[in-house]
């Protein structure tokens, strides 16, 4: 019996039926997507980057490890480091480079996944929704599809991502991540690949463990772990990055503050 | 006012805390460094101009300057109303016409702008741009 019967019966007792098959089913079964496993809500980046960013909650957690270096080959490792010294040097004397932010562009992935601002979870049937507030990132995590082959994914600034729960793991393959993307300033190929292994740790705190692979640029697997905490109400805020006054100093390449 | 005529007691003690207390806000969108990192002014003005909007908020201010007895027009860059909503700011809480008192961060390449550390209504009630503001190196 179609749910359209169900729901649009023509007689009380098909109605009521229809009703009685419909409640004694587990929840969502219905569309075949996995129940609701309790990571919804507002999450912010634990632990903080600074005060004023998220919640004045604190926590008891140890953070994990800072994510190390990317494991570039050699070709890519040198210029990567070269760039990160002149990066750092610059910025020191004032003159910060340039960046994607800077022209109103979002993080995309996996940088959203840490974004700066808070970040809401979203369990509906089907599918697992992350709005990062900062320049209103929206991914969609689509459960049980079969994943892209990279080549035929459209390249997104999230890239396209489906989901399976394993166990109390939500694990989110993700491919087709724009090349002009950057993580810690990375480079990376169409071919990049971003596994998150995703799980409560408690009722406050969720660990996602993420691995990026890439052969053409990769030795081998880049991975580590972030972790959220709950932000119980907190409400994600517009963030629409309409009036930008930085721009690129034409002289010496830097960030430069639009005064006048 | 003269960014060159500050002194300098106190200036290590201030760097200290500020290495500690570095200004973040604003991390997705663009750097900080260009503003002097170790210096904070204080000075009174009125607001011209008050931008609620998104990747900073912008708050333009007349202000006199000490050392010429001009009036020189400011832009205080913010944080972006995401952070200051979280610290207790209003969207409508600053509006053309009001007297402020800040304490702000100078550009270093000497234009007339700087980023906020503290902000004093006109009823004096004070708020923070997200992060900690230290004292004020000069007034």
């Amino acid at each position: 019996m179609s749910l359209c019967k169900c729901l649009f019966g023509r007689n009380a007792v098909t109605t009521l039926l229809c009703g009685m098959l419909w409640a004694s089913t587990p929840a969502f079964a219905q569309s075949g997507a996995q129940v609701i496993r309790g990571i919804n809500g507002s999450w912010e980046a634990y632990p903080q980057r600074a005060a004023g960013l998220g919640s004045t909650a604190r926590g008891s957690l140890p953070a994990p490890a800072p994510v190390p270096e990317p494991p570039l080959k050699p070709e890519h490792l040198t210029k990567w480091k070269a760039d990160q010294t002149r990066n750092a040097e610059l910025t020191q004397k004032g003159l910060p480079p340039v960046t994607s932010g800077m022209a109103c562009l979002p993080e995309g992935m996996p940088g959203m996944m840490q974004g700066t601002f808070p970040m809401e979870v979203l369990e509906t049937p089907g599918q697992v929704t992350i709005i990062q507030e900062a320049y209103n990132q929206v991914r969609r995590i689509y459960l049980n599809e079969k994943l892209m082959a990279p080549e035929d994914a459209e390249p997104r600034f999230s890239g396209h991502s489906v989901g399976s729960w394993e166990g109390n793991t939500l694990v989110i393959r993700t491919v087709g991540v724009k090349d002009s993307v950057r993580f810690r300033n990375a480079p990376h190929s169409m071919n990049i690949r971003i596994t998150e292994r995703i799980r409560l740790v408690n009722d406050e705190f969720m660990e996602n463990q993420v691995t990026i692979e890439d052969p053409e640029y990769l030795t081998k697997p880049w991975t580590w772990t972030w972790m959220y905490k709950r932000w119980p109400g907190y409400k994600i805020q517009e963030y629409v990055c309409e009036d930008n006054r930085y721009f690129e100093d034409p002289a010496l390449g830097h960030q430069r503050l639009r005064v006048q | 006012m003269s960014r060159h005529k500050y002194s300098t007691s106190g200036l290590a003690a201030v760097l200290a805390i500020l290495a500690l207390l570095a200004p973040a806000p604003g991390l997705a969108h663009h750097s900080f460094a260009g503003y002097e990192p170790e210096l904070q002014i204080k000075f009174s003005g009125v607001v011209t101009e008050f931008t609620w909007a998104n990747p900073h908020v912008y708050v333009r201010m007349d202000a006199p300057d000490k050392a010429t007895g001009k009036t020189r027009r400011w832009l205080i860059e913010c944080a972006n109303p995401g952070i200051l909503n979280r610290v207790g700011w209003r969207f409508n809480m600053v509006k053309a016409g009001d007297t402020i008192t800040v304490i702000v961060s100078p550009l270093r390449n000497g234009e007339p702008a700087a980023l906020l550390k503290q902000i004093t209504l006109a009823d004096g009630t004070k708020y923070s741009n997200g992060g900690p503001a230290g004292p004020a190196t000069i007034e």
